[in-house]
């Protein structure tokens, strides 16, 4: 009946069965089969990123399978023999985890023609990061006339009832509470202070959402007028003509890699670098800057224009200053332990 | 006799067969998956050990969840019940045109996407919704009220989302009422109060049961609802096994939180059926 459950089920049988049957996987060959995000993420990357692959290598076959980063981990644990994906896509927290659980090969470094030219953050061996997602401010300006300029200004007593944030599940919800901590003197080895800034936040929260698209909603039904929000979705609502707008706070706005991986054991290693290439590539990422993907690109050689270049960076050096990364090895970490003092602690 | 009875047994066990392979390959089998995964004592799943029973059954938080989550099902099914009732029996009483467009609000609700009636939840309870805009053009409030992401709010969309499994099984039960029993009770003198109490409702008590099944088992579970309608910070039980099984990877407390929830609602279920079973004595006293 709802798909996250189905999708836990799924995962949780894929685990399930391969500690009841190891080695029941059976090595075949198949098509490339890239494992992308659903929604907007998918329709980027069927639009642009396949074709512009499938024109550089000779109209390869390729096969996009969207899923969340959970099920991928799923997935390729459950038959790492002979692997049904063979590029995955992942938040900063999911990278690692499949990382540390050996799911995946190095990125060819030497034989890529686009890995030298991204900025230094985008550089990981494990699996480059073609995008970058980006957490600032959302707020509703047809409500809020000043525009907000710091993370502190959600905390003004004018926005009593007026805010919004999602909890601990998603990176945005966890990437902000880091964010908070590090304003109030903290980092990612100690956020009581965001959690002690959060419970002084209690009387603004009108809501703590279970999803960034359950936050984003309540922007639609006036429901909150300012909180954390991601950069992509806030664009995707502001084009279906909610009054909403996105501005990078003075601390930085908050950034995550969105990495590509080569699935270890997979039989299609040459033709995944080759894919995982082309999303290197300034000419994908530079299409896909524009509307209505307004992917953040990674590339130095990509000239910033359009929406990019006037709320979040001119050029990459802009960026460099302007945007704020984290350790989400630390963050990982602790994450269980800070969920559950959300749970906890944060009731409305 | 006993030759024969043998007969029908064997051939009504192997009609049955096909369902029950299916059920054993596709419910049995992942269900003793998802305990052996709950038998793990790390995420890791190296070491066997109850430690994820023990986490869940000694942390008055987690009690509290599953506390907060059954009784959130009880509500639902008593708006379910109260709600439902006079619309089952509106129906039973209805002119057989009536009756079929009835029927057609009655199950209009399954005809559409739980996730579709969810997020019309959201646009009637918002700030901007219906419900506020009309208290605020009657001049009844002066700011909007704070309806969604409220457990009262959660709970009539669960009940409004779940209203056809209580109504469905009540107008099965109301129809098979004989209409000559009611004019009978009042014929000797009961009010219509008391031919409600002693006539309508035992007799179509076990109508209401199954309904009140239904509804339970499915407000409880309804991930979707209590997400978008309840929000983040209210945490029921599919939450929270989502959020350790997928946020966090711990599958073993997943599974165990899981079986934990499972077992919890079949003894409500059974409660619900005893007082059922129960009640049918009360129906020929």
């Amino acid at each position: 009946m709802t798909p996250d459950r189905r999708h836990f089920l799924t995962s949780a049988l894929a685990l399930g069965a391969l500690h009841a049957f190891p080695g029941i996987s059976v090595a075949q060959a198949h098509r490339l089969v890239f494992a992308t995000f659903t929604g907007s993420w998918e329709e980027a990357h069927r639009d642009v990123l396949v074709p512009a692959f499938r024109k550089a290598n000779n109209d390869a076959e390729i096969t996009l399978d969207p899923m969340l980063s959970v099920d991928q981990i799923a997935k390729v644990k459950a038959s790492l023999a002979n692997p049904p994906i063979d590029v995955m896509l992942h938040d900063p927290g999911p990278a690692l985890q499949a990382i540390d659980q050996g799911l995946i090969e190095n990125f060819p470094i030497a034989q890529s023609a686009h890995y030298k030219d991204l900025i230094a953050d985008a550089q990981l061996e494990t699996g480059p990061a073609p995008f970058f997602q980006v957490v600032g401010i959302t707020y509703n300006p047809e409500k809020i006339k000043t525009p907000p300029t710091s993370w502190a200004d959600i905390w003004k007593p004018e926005f009593k009832g007026r805010v919004g944030i999602t909890n601990l599940n998603s990176t945005l919800g966890t990437g902000w509470l880091v964010e908070i901590a590090r304003m109030r003197g903290g980092d990612e080895n100690n956020v009581d202070a965001a959690f002690k800034a959060i419970e002084e936040l209690k009387p603004n929260l009108a809501a703590v959402a279970a999803n960034p698209g359950a936050l984003a909603t309540l922007y639609q039904q006036g429901q909150i007028d300012i909180g954390p929000g991601n950069f992509n979705a806030i664009q995707i609502l502001k084009a279906r003509g909610v009054p909403v707008e996105f501005v990078a706070p003075k601390e930085g706005a908050i950034a995550f890699q969105t990495s590509i991986h080569i699935v270890k054991n997979s039989p299609n290693k040459e033709l995944a670098a080759k894919l995982i290439d082309a999303a290197l590539s300034p000419e994908v990422q530079a299409k896909l800057m524009e509307s209505p993907y307004l992917i953040v690109p990674t590339n130095t050689k990509v000239k910033m224009s359009g929406e990019i270049a006037k709320v979040l960076a001119k050029d990459h050096d802009d960026m460099k200053k302007k945007f704020v990364f984290q350790n989400w090895r630390k963050i990982n970490q602790q994450r269980a332990g800070w969920i559950e003092k959300f749970n906890r602690d944060i009731k409305l | 006799m006993a030759a024969s009875t043998n007969i029908a047994t064997t051939y009504g066990l192997r009609l049955a067969a096909p369902l029950a392979i299916f059920y054993a390959a596709f419910f049995l089998a992942p269900l003793l998956i998802l305990f052996y995964v709950s038998l793990h004592v790390d995420p890791e799943m190296t070491r066997f050990g109850f430690t994820q029973y023990a986490k869940f059954l000694f942390d008055p938080f987690s009690l509290a969840v599953l506390g907060h989550t059954m009784w959130i099902g009880v509500e639902v099914t008593l708006l379910c019940l109260v709600l439902g009732l006079p619309l089952a029996w509106l129906y039973v009483r209805a002119p057989s045109w009536a009756q079929s467009t009835l029927m057609l609000v009655i199950l209009l609700p399954l005809l559409t996407s739980v996730v579709v009636r969810t997020f019309s939840w959201i646009v009637i309870l918002g700030r901007q919704g219906i419900v506020n805009t009309t208290l605020a053009s009657l001049g009844l409030i002066d700011a909007p009220l704070k309806l969604l992401y409220t457990e009262a709010g959660m709970v009539v969309a669960l009940a409004q989302v779940q209203m056809p499994l209580m109504v469905l099984p009540l107008i099965t039960a109301l129809s098979k009422l004989d209409p000559s029993l009611l004019d009978a009770s009042s014929a000797l003198g009961a009010g219509e109060w008391r031919t409600f109490r002693k006539v309508i409702l035992p007799l179509t008590l076990p109508g209401i049961v199954a309904g009140c099944l239904l509804t339970y088992a499915a407000a409880i579970t309804a991930f979707i609802t209590q997400t978008l309608v309840g929000g983040g910070q209210m945490l029921f039980m599919p939450m929270y096994i989502y959020q350790q099984a997928t946020t966090l990877s711990n599958w073993p407390f997943a599974a165990a939180i899981s079986i934990i929830f499972l077992g919890a609602v079949l003894v409500a279920l059974s409660l619900f059926s005893l007082l059922g079973r129960l009640s049918k004595g009360y129906a020929h006293a």
